[in-house]
């Protein structure tokens, strides 16, 4: 068996529990794993926005939140007060998370290192301020409660994401969009462009790539990543909050993103699973489980910065190199 | 006009305190090259020690001696345990920082308790400032952050220690090989930083709430002193965090104090794009 192998087969069975997740999980454990597993889903493209970043264009961003909110905010107030119906709710969520991923990445990928993590906080915390302050349109800190009109309204037939497995399949269906995009992405010469530019920007820049448009368009589709993260949130939760803008929202999925392995697109929903579950079982046990999220953070950053993905391509490599040796001894 | 004066005043007093407690930041961030997103909880490690003593000791003054000796002890700690080992990686630094935030937080809560506490000032009474009746304490705080501050300035300056740290921040491997111990001194700087936050806190804890997310507010404040002042430059962050805590007292006065806020971090972002060096730059040298 060699890698390829492994990983394509490990590939095919996450897929089929993902497409099989609402019949299968009620069999294993309580039903509202499902609803866990969506929510799963959904951060998940958070961190993976927080991955092609830095994973992949090698720029820290402590701010993700901010286009997260801004999905989030596009879909609850196109439909609570703008009377929108679904679709165009949601693309109005998107394309407002976009547009500001347009307008903060111009400004923000001028800079680099520790200065681009501080402004992509410093944005992020503008808004969130704003949200927090302009009760009438976001509803402050209580947040702004709406109810989802059908996804589709033919005549009699209505696709209603009040039906858990439509809302399952939808948030599958538009996560898995996500995640084909940046596959594509990041195997096409772009992605090729953002690996050169996190290596090295300067012999990035003298083989003639322009870097600031190659860290622009990263950051862009990591905008338009996070606020599908945001607006497939809105949906699920049916409401949208400033607290979602917060620092600490970026913080998180940063710490999903390095703890899952990140320049690899399976890391953070491995790291992003490991935690939410985590989350879900540890929280009722034992109230200070975060600390054990600290512990893992520091211990992952000191002894294993690829993260799990890594210590798993390690281990892969290893297993497959051994199996070929024996073979050959044979 | 005498809530503009009393907001005006809380803001200076509340600016010296930042300053000390940004100044912290500012030598991390200097020699380390860290940005160390647990500086606020070193502020709360510190308010909730000085609670602490008092609860035991009964006398809040040894706090102000106790509390900045523990939180030196911390952060060296910290520094030799959880920097050291990342001293390479200056990206993951922050994450790692993140981490020690979110430990420094939940250990805070699992002991000392998830209710905000009131503290009672140690010297109570008013007396007539500007026309108007102003809380002693609070003079009282802002001395003892201005005589921190000199004390910090002075150290930086006239002693062996503070030769070397600057030495160090301005060349570290010429300081090595003048046989400057220099991982040596990252971990003294790491421990003054956390040091002066904790002092900072035991000032603060009367003023504010003791609560173990009181970081999470003071940490957007410290940066923008920093950066607006200009990353590296003590001096710059001093005034900045004074002047930002002033103007923000002021607007607060008359407008909401979240507008105060947006507006500082505009500020704040016009600076690292167009000024990254501070605004007080070239008025050093």
């Amino acid at each position: 068996m060699n890698v390829a192998t492994i990983n394509r087969a490990g590939t095919l069975l996450f897929v089929l529990f993902t497409l099989t997740a609402p019949w299968v999980l009620p069999l294993v454990v309580d039903s509202f794993w499902v609803d866990i597993y969506s929510e799963i889903l959904i951060w998940s493209l958070l961190a993976a926005s927080v991955n092609l970043l830095f994973g992949y264009v090698g720029l820290l961003s402590f701010g993700q939140a901010l286009f997260f909110g801004m999905g989030m905010y596009g879909v609850a107030v196109g439909i609570a007060k703008f009377d929108l119906s679904f679709w165009p709710a949601f693309a109005f969520g998107v394309a407002l998370a976009t547009g500001m991923a347009v307008i903060a990445g111009a400004l923000a990928v001028r800079l680099t290192w520790h200065y681009f993590a501080i402004i992509t906080v410093v944005f992020s915390l503008i808004f969130y301020f704003t949200a927090l302050s302009w009760k009438p349109v976001t509803g402050g800190d209580d947040g702004l409660p709406f109810s989802v009109p059908p996804i589709i309204a033919l005549g009699g037939f209505e696709l209603s994401i009040t039906n858990p497995n439509v809302q399952y399949f939808f948030i599958v269906t538009m996560v898995g969009a996500c995640y084909f995009l940046m596959h594509r992405v990041i195997n096409s010469p772009l992605g090729r462009a953002f690996v050169t530019v996190r290596e090295n920007d300067t012999r990035a820049a003298l083989i003639g790539l322009n870097v600031y448009l190659i860290r622009l368009s990263a950051f862009v589709l990591a905008g338009f990543v996070a606020g599908v993260a945001g607006a497939l949130f809105a949906v699920f939760g049916r409401y949208a909050s400033a607290s979602y803008m917060f620092y600490h929202v970026s913080g998180e999925a940063v710490v999903w993103a390095i703890i899952g392995g990140v320049g690899t697109l399976f890391g953070p929903i491995v790291g992003t699973g490991l935690l939410i579950v985590l989350r879900e079982e540890l929280s009722s046990v034992w109230d200070h489980y975060l600390l054990l999220v600290g512990v893992a953070v520091i211990v992952t950053v000191i002894f294993a910065p690829r993260g799990l993905a890594g210590v798993y391509n390690l281990i892969v490599q290893r297993f497959a190199s051994n199996s070929t040796r024996k073979t050959e001894e044979d | 006009m005498d809530l503009v004066i009393a907001l005006g005043l809380n803001g200076i007093v509340w600016g010296l305190i930042i300053a000390l407690i940004a100044l912290g930041l500012s030598i991390i961030f200097g020699l380390l090259d860290i940005i160390n997103i647990a500086h606020g909880d070193f502020f709360m490690v510190g308010t909730v020690l000085a609670w602490t003593v008092f609860e035991t000791t009964g006398n809040y003054w040894i706090a102000f001696l106790i509390v900045p000796i523990i939180g030196f002890g911390l952060g060296a700690l910290i520094e030799y345990a959880v920097i050291q080992p990342i001293k390479n990686a200056a990206a993951l630094s922050i994450v790692a920082t993140f981490g020690l935030s979110i430990i420094l937080q939940e250990s805070v809560r699992a002991t000392y308790g998830a209710a905000p506490n009131r503290m009672i000032a140690p010297i109570d009474g008013t007396f007539l400032l500007f026309g108007i009746q102003y809380e002693i304490y609070r003079i009282f705080a802002a001395l003892i952050a201005i005589l921190a501050i000199c004390i910090f300035f002075y150290f930086l300056h006239k002693t062996k220690l503070g030769t070397w740290m600057r030495a160090v921040r301005f060349d570290p491997e010429t300081a090595t090989a003048m046989g400057i111990p220099a991982r040596r001194i990252y971990t003294v700087t790491f421990g003054i930083g956390f040091a002066m936050a904790a002092l900072g806190g035991v000032v603060a804890a009367p003023i504010t709430t003791v609560d173990f997310q009181a970081g999470i507010d003071i940490l957007p404040f410290c940066f923008m002193a920093v950066i607006i002042g200009g990353l590296g430059n003590l001096e710059g962050t001093v005034a900045a965090a004074v002047l930002l805590a002033f103007v923000e007292g002021i607007i607060t006065s008359f407008a909401d104090p979240t507008f105060a806020r947006i507006g500082s971090l505009c500020l704040m972002s016009a600076v690292l794009m167009f000024r990254p060096h501070g605004i007080f730059a070239g008025a050093t040298q």
